[in-house]
């Protein structure tokens, strides 16, 4: 075992650990907490896994702005400061389908790959991912460029009172 | 990839982490203690803490709508940064379309100004 | 697509515009909706997102009638033009452009189907005047013009990138049109949540469904993914698990069982001219891409997903036509005749052949219009509440107004497939398209839930005619020009496609072929 494999090891531990937190914790703002470790483990993982430009944008994007929208969402409602148990279903069925679902997934993996190795491609720096965006996937590239247009209209139509009386 | 680049960054974090330890934990041992009544207040910017904020503790949706639009241009610039560091190879067509591309993130920008969702009252 | 480009040989993409041009109209024009929804004047947003709406769409269908035998992949890769596609791409045009019809009618209602400020609490005083005083909201229109051109794409895409992105473009519009009903908001607005929450989870799976098929195949590409299925050295297991989620992203889409169960709820809560739309449009693009998915990257594994799709096409037949029996509300009925209906699209599919393709692309267009027609009446039978959507106050209608009556007895034979109508012709070809290609036991299932289906139809119809009209039997309000030309049209194509549909057919015929 190489230095990468038990980074990645490590990482993908953490990554899962928080993420059961996240489903488990009984404070909605430790979930989200939660889910800022569980983001950043996984930025690590595709750091380790050479797409550098992939993590920072997780770090940026994910970890410092969605968990804040996520948190601003919690603020909207009327939903608890401290513990609760309203929130949850029942913990078995929950448990079960999860469970299962992420050791079938690790258990195709594992059958699927067993111990072949795969060579790490070139470096997903800016400057390979940058060309990448703009030769070969230009088109669906600029179509992101709509559908946060439509996102962001569709969130004020539906959110502001004040903005559809103008 | 070598991961040797990080190593110094790496170094960064734990120096900065020990120290954050290192200032919690000497912290009681070395400092007066003098409590009074505002001490022992929760801390909330300088205005009169309350046990529920106006309104029943939820906020209003022009946050959410403000920290939405800084998500979108966010993407923006995450997309601007590798188009930036390969623009001499893109040259004139990467340019073109990365302005179509801002013209149509702006759209909304302007549809949001104009029609009042960043006035604050 | 993957191969290093180095920066000074940085090979740029060959865009053909011509090609492109119908979706790329559609995106430049819902734009410019944008701009006139930030800088026109109050009154005056209402005509103009209407022409410009109308143009747009005109504009779009042009260019795929001028690119009509074009055959080429282009952008990259990210797009396919072809037969299909283009077909697809014209029917998403019209089907759209008569649903706009539907959208735009403010003649029934002051200010049209849509509120203009959806998040007022519902209910309340303020919820309650702008219910009936309240101008209507403009920002749906270049919300369907880019649900629109999603739709167009995602019938396009050539790649599963692509067809992600095209996904959300069209569903993302969907889910906001969903919220905005003018009457029973709350009804709307869960209707809205409902559908937004499901279709966040179906689009995950479809997106974990790539990142499996990307593991097996090493590219995202139908073309690469056709070639990869039978030659990648990697675990088969994992192309298997990766098309089933995918499949689940596009079957939850297309609304077919056991991925249906938001139907009913979205398709009563959304404001009825957007449900019109979801039931002809969206249809037409989630099969659209369906079709792409199975025919052309997935060709070579049909043996293995034939079973599996057959078994989920019974299933939604069966769910669709025992479930409409117990309805109550005439837009929830509607909506398990859609599920139902979508069952005899996915026969057509899975006869993987040429026939297959050409009547499955038949049944959708005859299926959208006369879809269309029937929510166009659905929104004509109203009082001072609004529509009135339970089936009990349709008793007595044919005495009231014995025209619409007689219009929506002609769309419900035609959903129950009574020769002389589309759905006659419509069924025959998936029924004849699948008995060539051995699957038997699909159409077996397909006639005898026809049968069951065609119950609740003759009930709404003996309904109609042979009960007294009671107190509470509203009368049939006077159509705007916009709704009837819409319900003239859908009910017109309906007998039109039943009694000379050979134009279409070959039509379909001469465009049953995808490039790969």
């Amino acid at each position: 075992m190489t230095t990468a494999d038990l980074l990645l090891v490590a990482l993908g531990a953490v990554a899962v650990g928080a993420g059961v937190l996240v489903v488990s914790t009984r404070h909605i703002v430790r979930a989200g907490l939660w889910l800022v470790v569980n983001l950043l483990a996984v930025a690590g993982c595709y750091l380790v896994l050479a797409a550098e430009l992939v993590a920072w944008v997780q770090v940026l994007l994910y970890v410092g702005a969605v968990v804040v929208l996520l948190l601003f969402a919690v603020m909207l409602t009327r939903a608890p400061i401290g513990a609760s148990d309203d929130l949850d279903r029942p913990r078995w069925p929950g448990a079960l389908i999860g469970g299962g679902a992420g050791l079938g997934l690790a258990a195709l993996f594992v059958s699927g790959y067993r111990w072949s190795r795969v060579d790490l491609p070139s470096p997903g720096t800016a400057t390979a991912l940058g060309e990448q965006i703009f030769t070969a996937w230009v088109l669906p590239f600029e179509v992101v460029g709509v559908l946060l247009l439509a996102a962001l209209i569709g969130a004020i139509v539906v959110s502001r009172p004040d903005i559809g009386s103008r | 990839m070598s991961l040797s680049p990080y190593i110094p960054i790496v170094g960064l974090f734990a120096l900065g982490a020990g120290f954050a330890l290192f200032s919690v934990a000497i912290a009681p041992f070395v400092g007066p203690r003098r409590y009074n009544r505002a001490k022992l207040d929760a801390y909330e910017c300088g205005i009169e803490p309350t046990p529920q904020p106006i309104g029943g503790g939820r906020f209003p949706v022009k946050f959410y709508l403000t920290a939405m639009l800084f998500i979108v241009f966010d993407i923006e610039i995450i997309f601007l940064y590798p188009w930036a560091v390969s623009f001499e190879a893109l040259g004139v067509f990467g340019f073109v379309e990365m302005v179509l591309f801002i013209i149509t993130v702006f759209v909304a920008y302007a549809y949001v100004w104009r029609r009042g969702g960043l006035d604050w009252d | 697509m993957t191969t290093d480009i180095a920066a000074e040989t940085l090979k740029l993409p060959s865009l053909d515009y011509a090609a492109l041009a119908p979706m790329l109209i559609l995106f430049g024009v819902g734009c410019v909706g944008v701009l006139v929804e930030a800088i026109a004047p109050k009154k005056a947003r209402f005509p103009v997102q209407l022409v410009l709406a109308v143009l747009g769409i005109a504009a779009s269908l042009t260019a795929i009638v001028l690119a009509a035998g074009t055959e080429k992949v282009t952008a990259a890769g990210a797009v396919a033009v072809d037969g299909p596609g283009l077909f697809l791409q014209g029917s998403i045009a019209v089907l759209g452009l008569v649903a706009l019809l539907l959208i735009s009618e403010r003649s029934l209602e002051r200010g049209g189907a849509f509120v203009a400020q959806a998040a007022v609490t519902a209910n309340s005083e303020a919820d309650r005047d702008q219910a009936t005083r309240g101008s209507g909201a403009t920002e749906v229109y270049p919300l369907i013009i880019f649900s629109l051109g999603g739709m167009m794409l995602f019938a396009a895409a050539n790649d599963l990138l692509t067809m992600f992105v095209a996904l959300e473009v069209f569903s993302l519009p969907l889910y906001l049109l969903c919220a905005m009903a003018r009457r029973r908001r709350l009804l709307s607005q869960e209707a809205a949540l409902k559908y937004f929450l499901l279709g966040a989870f179906a689009s995950a799976f479809f997106l974990f469904g790539i990142a499996l098929v990307y593991g097996y195949a090493g590219r995202v590409d139908f073309a690469g993914i056709h070639a990869a299925v039978l030659d990648s050295p990697n675990d088969i297991a994992l192309l298997y698990i990766g098309l089933a989620m995918v499949a689940i992203g596009l079957l939850f889409k297309a609304a077919l069982a056991p991925f249906h169960v938001w139907t009913p709820d979205v398709y009563q809560g959304a404001p009825t001219p957007v449900t019109a739309l979801m039931a002809a449009c969206t249809k037409v693009a989630a099969f659209g891409g369906l079709l792409r998915v199975l025919y052309v990257a997935f060709e070579r594994s049909q043996w293995d997903y034939r079973p599996v799709l057959g078994a989920i096409a019974v299933l939604t037949m069966l769910v669709g036509a025992v479930l409409a029996v117990t309805q109550t509300d005439i837009k929830r009925l509607l909506a398990y005749s859609s599920i139902a209906n979508a069952g005899y699209v996915l026969v057509g599919v899975l006869a993987i052949s040429k026939a297959g393709l050409a009547s499955s692309l038949f049944y959708l267009v005859a299926y959208g219009f006369s879809v269309l027609a029937a929510f166009g009446i659905v929104t004509l039978v109203r009082d001072a509440d609004g529509e009135a959507t339970h089936l009990s106050r349709w008793a007595g209608l044919g005495r009231r107004s014995p025209l619409y009556a007689t219009l929506f007895t002609f769309l419900l034979l035609a959903f129950a497939g009574i020769p002389l109508t589309s759905g006659f012709t419509a069924k025959f070809g998936v029924f004849a398209a699948a008995i060539e290609a051995d699957q038997t036991w699909l159409v077996i299932a397909g006639v005898i839930t026809s049968a069951i289906i065609a119950f609740p139809y003759l009930r709404v119809v003996v309904m109609m005619w042979l009960s007294e009209p009671g107190e509470s039997t509203p009368a049939v309000s006077l159509p705007g020009a916009l709704t009837a030309a819409a319900v003239t049209i859908g009910a017109a194509a309906t007998l039109l496609l039943g009694i000379v549909p050979q134009p279409l057919l070959d039509m379909t015929e001469n465009a049953a072929h995808f490039v790969r």
